[in-house]
């Protein structure tokens, strides 16, 4: 047996010291992943209120959680998140058991004070109160916007309020249950809840943030990844939270990097740089998929692309000429040849996800070129001229939908005229002119409060920009917020429909929309059907 | 001289007033900020706000005198998107910038000049024809298709070299490959140009009648009459080093100012866009600037005339 001295047993416990922590430091064999995306953030900010577009919402959930997440590998439906289960106190309240040790990015425990502090009116609500529910959201005090000072910026208690027109207060139970208090009653608590804009973020990182900004370019939260680096305008690095509790993450380093060329990011995937290229266009999918160790991903999303109708203009003050324009459109061509076939035509301005609330049997206008001419005829339309503003592909394939639409409204003797726009101001400028333009809505929880009601309704911009206005929809939209009749609710929604889609058009829905992801394909990941990109461990294998 | 100095500087200092001013009312007029930065889901009372927060809300011409007071004060104003000084945001993607443009000019200077020389005096040859079809070549094939072509051989085909991003020395490479090769192109056609005009005038063929070697005779006589017109597209390339990389920085995604100013733009970032023009602008009128007073020293003539003249 070998003889150890006393030089050699202080040397061997050294190494022993030092070895196991070199070793554990060379066993993270994780991955590093860089997805290579179009855009991060519109607002060069990372809060969910600041923040609500479609490529913020990419991430987020990588970051910061919800009290009821959403199952990204299904179909969206609602599942436990940092709350473990929920119930109904009363049509007013609800009451949320939080997730036990749960450790947020800085360490922190999460508990009920961090879910008082991201509801309260620093954080989202300002001085507004929750009776905007009908009305105009009113706005008052001296909040700056997007300044280094501590003060809530005065655009996010706007957007707190659409989300959470009603929303009360929280009031803490004990340290793993609050209860979410509206003023008034709503059965969508629990869907606003999972929504985005309900994120939780640490009330003592909050607080201590030396500005808003330096809070809103690093989120504090209790998702799989923590935050890193946020380069607005070039790229976002964020490293595994190893102490999730969903699991250890499956990659060590998630780095998103803007790459505004779709060829650039298309290459960059090519040479083996990316391991993900987000924002693919249709046309792109099968030049990248003639490569066999690549594939593009489809998905999807709760977003469905419009086009609307301004009420007002001389030609379109006859419902019918609008109701024409929505029977002239061919939409499953559009879907086979602009979208290559990988898109749908929805059931109107509605998803499967609504469950109870889904109107069963409800379609968009057929496409019926005799029942169109019909119609424009009956209206004694005399060919004048329908101005149609457009934008130079805000939305992917925008402007050949836009010729395509314009031809097919010819085919039914509609004489709509393109007028190129440099923006959205010269889109929605108040002139004789403004007759049809593009749009997108999305369903932000799985209730129609969180579409037809919040983008056509009394508060939803359609209305609000003075397109569009019905005093019957405007009537029922207040008793959908408000209801809890289900059975109630659900007529009322199949009405609205059918005011918004044929009485009185608003818009018509053209087709849903979808994002294409291409990825490598020995990753073994699966796109959500959603904005969102789920990079936690049961989403993951390589 | 002191008159001829001060006159170049007015001129110079009014050609930024001018730029400053023709793209502070041309950003106005063609959209509005708020509802560029807010998105138009944004409520109008949150616009409204924005608008007010900004001033954007006051008439043009008091937002210009605003405007122009704050930059007699040094201040170039704060950026709407990022809450920093404009000039913060503008001066830390600078370096980015130059690491490409740089590198990039002195490429066009080494392949340029040399290659316009060589095609000059050998006129009409194989060798000229071969040069100067490279040199069309470069200057016409845009930016972003050289730039594409590039990294499908480069980076896509080879391996070689990164396809786009800053993460390392050689991301530099293609940008720089891209920017230079479309300039050392332009250079290579005017050198050509003004070599084989300065080649025909009398005093060469003095100098070669008189016995000179050849290649002093371009040496000492050729190349320094040349090297005006030359020095003078020089003179726009350095000053276009800041903002004269839009379309590569955007190609291989360079964190540079270009790509500050297409974002900056769309997004009607106003403070952050006039702050990038107010910079290029006094690159270039510096630039010209040098190039004025280089003339004086690249051909003693002109100091004798200016001086003459004043």
């Amino acid at each position: 047996m070998p003889r150890i001295g006393r030089r050699g047993a202080i040397g061997l416990a050294a190494s022993a010291a030092a070895l196991p922590r070199f070793a554990i430091a060379q066993a993270d064999t994780r991955p590093v992943v860089t997805v290579a995306v179009q855009k991060i953030s519109n607002s060069n900010t990372l809060d969910c209120l600041r923040e609500q577009s479609n490529v913020g919402t990419r991430m987020a959930a990588m970051y910061t959680e919800r009290l009821i997440d959403l199952n990204y590998q299904s179909k969206l439906e609602p599942v436990p998140g940092l709350a473990t289960e929920w119930r109904r106190i009363d049509d007013r309240t609800v009451e949320f058991t939080l997730r036990p040790n749960v450790r947020m990015h800085n360490g922190d425990l999460f508990s009920a004070e961090d879910v008082a502090a991201s509801f309260s009116p620093q954080r989202m609500f300002g001085d507004t109160r929750p009776s905007v529910q009908g009305k105009t959201l009113p706005l008052s005090g001296n909040i700056v916007t997007m300044t280094a000072s501590k003060d809530l910026p005065r655009e996010i208690p706007p957007v707190a309020r659409r989300l959470w027109p009603a929303f009360d207060r929280v009031e803490i139970v004990n340290a793993q249950t609050v209860r979410f208090v509206n003023a008034t009653p709503d059965v969508t608590i629990e869907g606003r809840a999972s929504a985005r804009g309900s994120d939780i973020v640490s009330g003592r990182a909050f607080s201590e943030a030396a500005s808003w900004l330096d809070y809103a370019r690093k989120p504090v939260g209790t998702g799989p990844y923590r935050i890193v680096e946020f380069k607005p305008d070039q790229s976002l690095t964020l490293e595994a939270h190893d102490a999730y509790w969903g699991g250890r993450p499956p990659i060590r380093q998630l780095r998103l990097v803007e790459v505004p060329e779709v060829p650039s990011r298309v290459n960059g995937l090519l040479a083996g740089e990316f391991q993900f290229a987000c924002d693919i266009p249709p046309d792109q999918i099968a030049d990248i998929e003639k490569n066999p160790a690549f594939e593009v991903q489809g998905s999807l999303v709760p977003n469905h692309r419009l086009t609307t109708f301004d009420k007002h203009h001389p030609q379109l003050a006859d419902p019918r000429i609008r109701l024409a324009m929505a029977h002239a459109i061919d939409r499953q061509s559009i879907v086979e040849s602009l979208w290559a076939g990988r898109t749908r035509i929805p059931a109107g301005l509605q998803w499967e996800f609504y469950g109870r609330m889904f109107v069963t049997g409800w379609t968009v206008p057929e496409f019926d070129q005799q029942k169109a001419r019909a119609l424009v005829k009956a209206a004694g339309y005399k060919g004048d001229a329908i101005p149609y503003r457009l934008l130079n592909n805000y939305y992917t394939n925008q402007v050949f939908n836009a010729q395509a639409l314009v031809e097919m409204w010819r085919a039914v003797g509609l004489n709509v005229q393109i007028e190129m726009k440099e923006n959205w101001t010269q889109v929605f400028e108040r002139t004789p002119t403004r007759a049809v333009r593009d749009w997108s809505n999305s369903a932000v929880f799985n209730d129609p409060v969180s579409s037809i009601v919040s983008q056509h309704g009394p508060n939803g911009e359609q209305q609000q920009y003075g397109e569009w206005e019905n005093a019957e929809m405007n009537r029922l939209s207040l008793e959908l917020e408000t209801s809890t009749d289900w059975d109630r609710r659900h007529a009322i929604f199949a009405r609205l429909l059918q005011i918004c889609e044929r009485e009185d058009p608003a818009y018509t829905v053209l087709h849903q929309n979808a994002v294409f992801t291409a990825k490598r394909k020995d990753i073994r990941w699966k796109v959500a059907p959603s904005f969102a990109m789920d990079f936690r461990a049961q989403n993951w294998g390589a | 001289m002191t008159r001829f100095l001060a006159l170049r500087f007015a001129r110079a200092l009014l050609s930024i007033v001018l730029v400053v001013t023709f793209a502070f009312v041309v950003l106005r007029l063609s959209g509005d900020p708020a509802l560029t930065i807010m998105s138009p889901e944004a409520p109008p009372e949150a616009i409204a706000a924005f608008r007010k927060a900004w001033g954007l809300d006051q008439p043009i011409w008091l937002q210009y005198l605003h405007y122009f007071g704050a930059i007699v004060h040094g201040e170039l104003g704060v950026s709407m998107r990022d809450g920093r000084s404009a000039l913060t945001v503008v001066t830390e993607r600078i370096p980015a910038t130059l690491m490409i443009t740089i590198p990039a000019l002195m490429l066009k200077i080494a392949l340029g000049i040399p290659a316009g020389i060589t095609a000059a005096l050998h006129r009409n040859t194989l060798r000229d024809r071969l040069l100067m079809a490279g040199a069309v070549a470069g200057f016409t094939v845009p930016s972003f298709v050289l730039g594409l072509l590039l990294v499908l051989v480069f980076a896509v085909r080879l391996g070689w070299l990164p396809s786009g991003g800053d993460e390392r020395w050689s991301s530099a490479v293609l940008p720089v490959l891209t920017l230079g090769l479309g300039g050392a192109g332009i250079l290579a056609r005017f050198t050509r140009s003004a070599m084989l005009e300065v080649l025909g005038q009398p005093y060469i063929r003095t100098a070669s009648a008189k016995g000179v070697p050849w290649r002093l005779v371009v040496r000492h006589h050729a190349l320094p009459n040349a090297a005006i017109p030359t020095v003078t597209v020089v003179g726009f390339m350095i000053g276009s080093l800041i903002a004269g990389a839009v379309v590569v920085e955007s190609v291989f995604s360079w964190p540079g100012v270009g790509r500050l100013l297409v974002v900056a733009v769309a997004n009607r970032d106003l403070a952050v866009v006039q702050c990038i023009l107010l910079l290029v602008s006094a690159t270039m009128v510096m630039a010209n600037l040098i190039v004025d007073l280089l003339y004086g020293v690249l051909d003693p003539r002109l100091r004798v005339s200016t001086a003459a003249a004043h």
